[in-house]
């Protein structure tokens, strides 16, 4: 699962991510898809799931108003947004701690009769 | 009811995506050219989620946006994982996510496969809420509507059929492509972990050379459709299987039957008449380019040797041209929708089984014909312990014999009134047929609400 996908994830199951297992690879870099990939992610829940995976890779905390002109700054987006893979692990919801288990980079939403 | 629509999805739609899930492998289905199109539409930076990827075969074709896949199904999942798609397990009832997030959505194939309307319109409005105002949604459904498919109702069963008569899916290599192992010996399920762990990431994404070889078997290949009322089972109360079993009894006992020498004069004995009621609902249709089949080099050669069988004499089933066609062809068109109009043309049917020559020009194995496949039909349902004895002393196999999938076939413009009257969020703006399914696009729309 990339941080990309984890970013569309709902509040409640995209919690906070423990990964036992994480893989980077590499990934085209196409500036102008990580430009308008921006202002379609909740940027602060990116920050936070890239530093709890020990993958902050400098970004800031705040989105830089002028961050499409800079080609550092989408590289390292889109170092985090693509190539950082968490590949085993859990994703636990905060509220509930209702934990959806990781398995080969693919998180299982999957929920019990009796959740839906 | 939501219980029992709920055991019926997971018994006859999960459960059989799992166990089928292997032949999905090799078999890289054509990507229909309208959803392709609708896909490369999309402008590039574009977040798109298909909902209820299967094997993930429409995630590569726009590569400039990003597309992720979702299914309830785990060994599918794991086969567009294994292609190095991003996808993920959850429920289309329940899709875990944020609303509003993605620039469109496609749902092929997914809709039809709820049982009752209420669930429709809920996995309508889960797919419209993560949908972005202004962003698309492309649904596709099976139609009602079909030109060589005739359904009697709209909620019915239709049998996973991948073995082509008397061959074992073990026999089969595609041509062009030695390296996969498909179909090897799928019978049991932990055989199809096996198989699908094993098989490997192959470059044929999007090969069309290869999605050209299973045409013509996608043409011929038979398919069995079982079709009843939905309502008809949850009736009945309890679990739907059982309810299935009381109703099949009779039948079954019939076809027990059948396999004695004397076939016809069962035909003509009180059974016959309880067993038309039964049969009266079941129909077959001839596999079309459209579903989700497969084609494989040998039974094209099974066919040339069945061509070669030319020389067989005319009898009131069918003509010497009729037992040149494949077999699929042979038996949709002269055997099957016959049992669908009228008693007699069966129990013409019965005395050819007792009649070699006749048997040659249906099907030259009787043992993969249509009683047996009947029979198979039957057998999908937990059987009785007396039963059970009696199954041991035959040489049926039953995994495979249960593999049913449900649908809901949609008639014309169901889907578009379902999404006019309950989905407000979302505005149709095309709707078409195509490949023997319903289609609509629709856009989100912004509802103010006062």
């Amino acid at each position: 699962m990339k941080l990309l996908t984890h970013n569309m994830l709902t509040s409640h199951v995209k919690g906070v991510t423990k990964a036992t297992e994480v893989k980077v690879t590499d990934v085209d870099f196409n500036s102008e898809f990580v430009s308008r990939m921006i202002p379609k992610i909740e940027w602060s829940v990116l920050v936070e799931a890239a530093d709890t995976l020990g993958h902050l890779n400098d970004l800031p905390r705040d989105l830089p108003p002028d961050y499409e002109s800079s080609e550092d700054f989408l590289r390292k987006v889109h170092h985090v947004l693509l190539e950082v893979e968490v590949l085993e692990g859990n994703l636990k919801c905060p509220e509930s701690g209702r934990e959806f288990p990781i398995t080969k980079g693919v998180p299982n939403m999957l929920l019990n009769e009796d959740e839906v | 009811m939501e219980k029992e629509a709920s055991q019926l999805e997971r018994d006859h739609v999960h459960n059989v995506y799992e166990k089928i899930a292997p032949y999905f492998n090799d078999i890289r289905y054509k990507a229909w050219p309208k959803v392709r199109q609708f896909l490369l539409d999309q402008e590039p930076g574009s977040l798109i989620a298909d909902i209820g990827c299967g094997n993930g075969k429409y995630l590569h074709i726009n590569k400039k946006s990003f597309t992720i896949g979702s299914d309830c199904c785990l060994p599918l999942v794991d086969l567009a994982r294994n292609h190095g798609h991003e996808v993920q397990i959850c429920s289309t009832l329940k899709l875990p996510y944020r609303d509003g997030c993605f620039d469109a959505i496609l749902s092929i194939a997914v809709i039809h496969h709820f049982s009752t309307k209420e669930r429709r319109i809920r996995a309508l409005k889960e797919m419209a809420r993560t949908l972005r105002v202004g962003g698309r949604i492309m649904i596709y459904v099976w139609a009602m509507e079909q030109k060589r498919r005739k359904f009697e109702k709209q909620d019915i069963f239709v049998p996973w059929n991948p073995e082509p008569p008397s061959q074992k899916a073990s026999q089969y290599k595609l041509r062009k492509r030695p390296q996969n192992t498909f179909g090897a010996d799928c019978s049991s399920s932990s055989d199809i972990s096996q198989a699908y762990r094993k098989t490997k990431s192959t470059s044929s994404v999007g090969n069309e050379e290869v999605h050209t070889l299973y045409s013509s078997f996608e043409k011929s290949l038979k398919i069995w459709l079982f079709s009843r009322s939905l309502d008809s089972i949850l009736e009945l109360g309890g679990s739907s299987s059982s309810a299935t079993t009381k109703r099949l009894n009779p039948f079954k006992n019939a076809c027990h039957l059948l396999n004695d020498t004397s076939r016809l004069e069962l035909f003509k004995s009180n059974k016959a008449s309880q067993l038309m009621e039964q049969v009266s609902n079941l129909f077959v249709l001839r596999q079309d380019s459209d579903e989700d089949v497969f084609s494989i080099e040998e039974f094209q050669n099974h066919r040339q040797s069945e061509s070669t069988r030319s020389h067989l004499p005319k009898n009131d089933l069918g003509t010497k041209e009729k037992s040149k066609l494949p077999r699929g062809e042979t038996c949709a068109k002269i055997a099957l929708p016959d049992l669908v109009l009228h008693p007699d043309p069966l129990i013409r049917e019965a005395n050819a089984w007792n009649n070699p020559d006749c048997n040659m020009s249906m099907c030259p194995d009787p043992k993969t014909g249509l009683l047996r496949d009947f029979e198979k039909l039957l057998k999908m349902e937990s059987p009785s312990h007396e039963e059970r004895v009696q199954d041991k002393n035959t040489k049926e196999t039953k995994s495979e014999a249960s593999l049913f999938r449900y649908y809901h076939v949609f008639k014309e413009g169901e889907l578009q009134d379902l999404i006019d009257t309950y989905v407000d969020e979302l505005h149709v703006i095309q709707t078409y047929f195509d490949h023997a399914n319903w289609c609509v696009v629709a856009e989100k729309i912004q509802v103010w609400k006062i």
